[in-house]
């Protein structure tokens, strides 16, 4: 089938005026901030329903034509939104921004993809309430993109798993079935229909003896396009402070933060090197971020909510004061711009790519007490291309109860300097390896990390292709990403 | 159901003479399973029975006992410490090997720091409690209590108990795994498979867990679990939970950071809408509805008598005509036990205050009785340690749990009226334990944070009197319709009632399902990693096309 018939059959499924092939508008999905290999997709189609997105996977199927999956705006970061082959279509979720229900009772939103963090947050607060989200997120970051691509969230004591808060999802899957996860699949099709006899969608397990929701995390969008999900909420804190805590070293902070963790004090919990410290609270220049001159802080946000709140906030204060006092280490009232950046989302220009206009990231999950060791690693190799230490921002975040962490490095850069981009690729692929060699465990293996990371688990590869071929079939979601 | 010698002998070379046997007075203690009666032929308490018993030692020897029985066709059914009588074979005339995982009962390491365990499937909760505590930390023990594998919790059967509500559900809890499939290959999930340790499930990418842990897990219906890592979690108590008191009703110390409590409800808005304060306020350590299961109007005189050494069971229908037993029966008809624990002196009691204010703002109060010192401390204990799971058999024997449906708070509400009305009506026919018609109980929420739960309705008949055990059936039956009228599904009877159906008749149930694609789906995992068919009907599947012909008919 030809481009135009194409076309005119895409515009059949989502409407005229929701295809695209203008060359500006294809540039800005062929390529995105990372090293992936610029390839321009054919059409961006904006589905504006569940029924449309379902009748575009069919179509795909029929007419071979791979689908990329996008919800939130640019600038993307990882070229897991890049075609990794050719005659794609971009299926532009953004279109698709409902808020569809906010259960107070039940502390559940479901969302559409296209929902951003700046359109949700404030929407939850007029009803009290408010999700865990990742730190300063951008503003035009899809809710559910960001839980679907598992990115780290703030408040470890929360995450009773590592997809938590996102519980029960609508897929369309590739073969162009669709189906919801966990609870909701083992209702009717039909939220309303599961509404009227009281299903709220709180559960991520099943249905039966499934985790559907599993096999699309993570997933980078090769399973199923989710065209909604539920997200589990909070109520709004009525009391907050937030607390830092510093130190020369980051060896110096492992054992607190361990206890820290494992007490379950506090809300947000992190650890940011003063780089990091820094670009959070827009400080490009100089220091005056509140780090004292330590290379390393924790920082720490207290919450009080329904009864007490204060006071729930000073109890907690007090255990956290005992708590450094018993590791030689002071607890200090965090800057205002630091406390308030816990709950925002990013500014205009994202805080990652501020400094030098472009960023690129090496993270992965590792438990405490080798984060050390992987910050050294990756001192090291940058060393060796000559990239200042002082440039690197290092971010580490306590998950699931704080028995994992995301350590997650950026490497600001200028994307007209060719010399730089080229210094940085090369800290990337060598840290990459090096760290992958040491243990490192990239969870989420984007573009290069991919190969690293299934080359060295041949099991994982194979299960994955085999889920991989039984919900899409034809291999028209995502070709080329992960080990498919 | 001759096999040949040749398998036995195989398998024989594989875990050695003394770890397999087929002598029929070994092999019907595996099939002699609780609940059998109420679906097998002649009211038996025999499943059926496996056609030999082998006791592997390690991944390697299931793998390779699992080879053989794909090469003679012999289906694998593990077990571990087992829990109803899906635990057994499925079918007579079906050659099967159960699988006992006795000898796989090591704690292979407790990362004490990064807060997790490595156990095999035979470590049981309260071995691996006893353990962890020393180091202050603590594990969620399912409902089915401290006698229960973790690795079953964790990886193949349903996760939840009194401290899933602070602690997560295991499935949750569950970090690395190592599953043998039923075609013999050896799957480990998460940073375990990309080789860098057991601390994370998920990943890389999509989560290979997810084919097969679910809400009730696979319950050895695919292949056999050899290891799993589980998180543990900080643990404010004593180092070593010490008996108090004379038995039955062993006391456990309260701590100055702990408070132990019964709380009632003056009805069941009144219960919903506390339940829904205490999530809101992140209040509580153990959250669960146990001591109900005694039926509401008999369990203050069963625990008030259980507790009291000078008593016996023999007086606790005196004990229940007792006006002053009769009122604390009343305060506590609709109550859960609550522990709180704080990590303070100060938390502790700001936690107090914000429940008492929990009680004042919903109606709910402190059943007073119930939390007196001698009853708290045997609360404190029954709860830590879950090690009373024999109490759920105390009055004839044997019990089965209807309903059971989960969901939200509300939607629990609205159907516990039915399932009290429809208790009480089958007790009139004298053949069950009649306790009142509220024998229901559960978790405060089976998923970390609160919101999830179902109370299950304990049905006590005696499983050696045929006519208890038919009217027991006929509940079973009656709580299917009744949950029908409600608008809810079937059921924990109905999961009971489905092992003694047809292969048939619970393909044309599962193609009612309103949505197919899980089964289909299921179906396809089947094939690819247990293509002999090895693995029993506990992992879902359904033949291609029977739902339309199932529609057809």
């Amino acid at each position: 089938m030809g481009m135009n018939s194409k076309k005119e059959e895409l515009m059949g499924i989502v409407g005229q005026g929701n295809v695209s092939d203008d060359p500006a508008c294809l540039n800005g999905y062929a390529q995105d901030q990372s090293f992936a290999l610029p390839i321009k997709p054919w059409f961006v189609a904006r589905p504006q329903t569940a029924e449309q997105v379902q009748e575009l996977v069919k179509w795909a199927n029929a007419t071979a034509t791979p689908l990329v999956p996008v919800s939130s705006g640019a600038p993307h970061f990882n070229g897991d939104t890049v075609p990794s082959a050719t005659e794609a279509v971009i299926v532009d979720l953004s279109g698709m921004n409902k808020i569809l229900k906010i259960d107070h009772r039940n502390k559940i939103v479901i969302v559409e993809p296209g929902v951003t963090y700046a359109e949700l947050q404030p929407a939850l607060e007029k009803a009290g309430l408010r999700i865990t989200q990742p730190l300063l997120p951008r503003a035009n970051k899809s809710v559910i993109a960001s839980l679907l691509e598992r990115q780290p969230t703030m408040i470890p004591r929360l995450n009773y798993s590592l997809p938590e808060p996102l519980r029960v999802c609508g897929v369309v899957w590739g073969s162009g079935e669709y189906s919801f996860t966990g609870e909701g699949g083992m209702g009717p099709r039909s939220l309303e229909d599961q509404w009227k006899i009281g299903l709220a969608q709180v559960n991520q397990q099943g249905p039966l003896a499934t985790d559907l929701v599993r096999l699309v995390t993570g997933a980078q969008g090769t399973m199923g396009i989710v065209v909604w999900a539920s997200i589990k909420c909070e109520l709004l804190p009525a009391a907050r402070k937030c607390f830092v805590v510093k130190a020369a070293q980051l060896e110096e902070l492992v054992d607190f933060c361990y206890r820290l963790e494992r007490l379950r004090i506090g809300d947000e919990v992190m650890i940011l090197n003063r780089r990091q410290l820094r670009a959070v609270i827009g400080k490009t220049n100089g220091c005056g971020c509140g780090c004292g001159g330590a290379d390393w802080t924790v920082v720490i946000g207290l919450a009080g909510r329904a009864l007490y709140p204060q006071e729930k906030v000073d109890v907690q204060e007090h255990e956290l004061q005992a708590l450094v006092k018993e590791f030689g280490l002071q607890a200090l009232d965090a800057p205002p711009e630091v406390a308030a950046s816990l709950l925002a989302v990013s500014g205009e220009t994202y805080w990652k790519v501020a400094s030098k206009g472009a960023c690129q990231e090496i993270f992965f999950l590792t438990t405490l007490d080798k984060a050390p060791r992987f910050v050294k690693t990756v001192e090291q190799v940058a060393a060796r291309f000559e990239y200042p230490a002082s440039d690197i921002g290092i971010y580490i975040q306590p998950q699931h109860h704080g028995v994992s962490q995301h350590v997650e490095f950026s490497l600001p850069y200028n994307p007209a300097d060719k010399r730089e981009v080229e210094k940085v690729k090369a800290i990337y692929t060598a840290a990459s390896e090096e760290l992958v060699a040491q243990g490192a465990y990239f969870s989420r293996p984007y573009g290069a990390w991919a190969d690293l990371v299934y080359s060295r688990d041949a099991t994982s590869s194979r299960v994955l292709r085999t889920v991989k071929q039984i919900v899409d079939p034809n291999q028209i979601l995502n070709p080329g990403k992960l080990c498919f | 159901m001759e096999i040949s010698r040749d398998a036995y002998r195989a398998i024989e070379d594989i875990v050695g003479p003394e770890f397999i046997t087929d002598d029929p007075a070994f092999l019907d203690s595996y099939a002699f399973e609780w609940l059998a009666e109420l679906v097998r032929p002649n009211r038996s308490h025999y499943m059926p029975r496996p056609w030999a018993v082998v006791m592997p030692a390690s991944t390697a020897e299931v793998q390779g006992v699992t080879r053989v029985c794909n090469k003679y066709g012999i289906k694998i059914k593990p077990i571990s410490t087992g829990w109803y009588h899906w635990a057994a074979p499925m079918k007579d005339n079906d050659p099967t090997i159960q699988l006992d995982l006795r000898r796989m009962n090591r704690i292979l390491d407790i990362d004490e720091k990064n807060r997790f365990a490595i156990v095999e499937p035979y470590v049981i909760c309260a071995q691996l409690q006893a353990e962890v505590m020393k180091l202050g930390l603590n594990i969620n023990i399912i409902g089915a209590g401290s006698s229960t594998s973790i690795v079953a919790s964790a990886c193949a059967y349903f996760g939840g108990g009194p401290n899933s509500y602070s602690m997560g559900n295991n499935s949750d809890n569950l970090l690395g795994q190592e599953w043998v499939t039923p075609a013999g290959e050896i799957i480990r999930t998460g940073s375990l498979s990309s080789g860098c340790g057991w601390f994370c499930s998920e990943g890389p990418g999509p989560s290979v867990r997810g084919i097969t842990r679910g809400v009730l897990g696979s319950r050895g219906g695919l292949g056999t679990y050899t290891k799993c890592a589980i998180k543990l979690n900080h643990w404010p108590g004593q180092k070593v939970l010490e008996p108090k008191g004379p038995p039955p009703g062993y006391r456990l110390e309260i701590p100055e950071n702990f408070r132990v409590y019964t709380i009632g409800a003056p009805d069941w808005d009144a219960w919903v809408n506390c339940y829904h304060a205490i999530y809101d306020n992140g209040i509580g350590y153990v959250f669960h509805r146990q001591f109900n299961l005694a039926g509401a109007d008999l369990a203050a005189a069963l625990w008030l008598t259980y507790i009291d050494p000078k008593k016996t069971l023999n007086d606790v229908e005196t004990a229940s005509k007792d006006p002053a037993i009769q009122k604390v029966a009343e305060e506590g008809r609709i109550s859960f036990q609550l522990i709180l624990a704080g990590n303070s002196m100060e938390s502790i009691k700001l936690q107090d205050k914000v429940l008492d204010a929990i009680l004042a703002q919903t109606g709910c109060y402190k059943v007073a009785r119930f939390c007196e010192p001698d009853m708290a401390e045997f609360t404190n204990m029954y709860m830590q340690r879950l090690g009373h799971k024999h109490c759920n058999f105390i009055w004839v024997g044997g019990y089965m749990g209807s309903w059971m449906q989960a969901g939200t708070p509300d939607y629990v509400r609205n159907y516990i009226p039915t399932a009290i009305k429809g208790f009480e009506r089958d007790q009139k026919s004298h053949l069950l334990v009649e306790c009142g018609g509220d024998a229901t109980m559960g978790c405060g929420s089976t998923i970390g944070g609160g919101g999830y739960f179902g109370l299950e309705q304990f049905v006590s008949y005696d499983p050696n009197d045929n006519d208890s055990i038919d009217a027991c059936i006929k509940h079973m039956e009656d709580a299917i319709k009744d949950a029908i009228s409600v608008g809810v599904p079937a059921g924990k009877e109905a999961l009971y009632l489905q092992i003694g159906w047809s292969d048939e008749r619970i393909w044309d149930a599962l193609s009612k399902i309103p949505q197919q694609f899980i089964l289909n789906f299921q179906t396809k995992i089947k094939d690819a990693f247990d293509p002999n068919y090895l693995g029993d009907r506990n992992y879902q599947w359904i033949p291609p096309g029977w739902g339309q012909k199932a529609d057809a008919k």
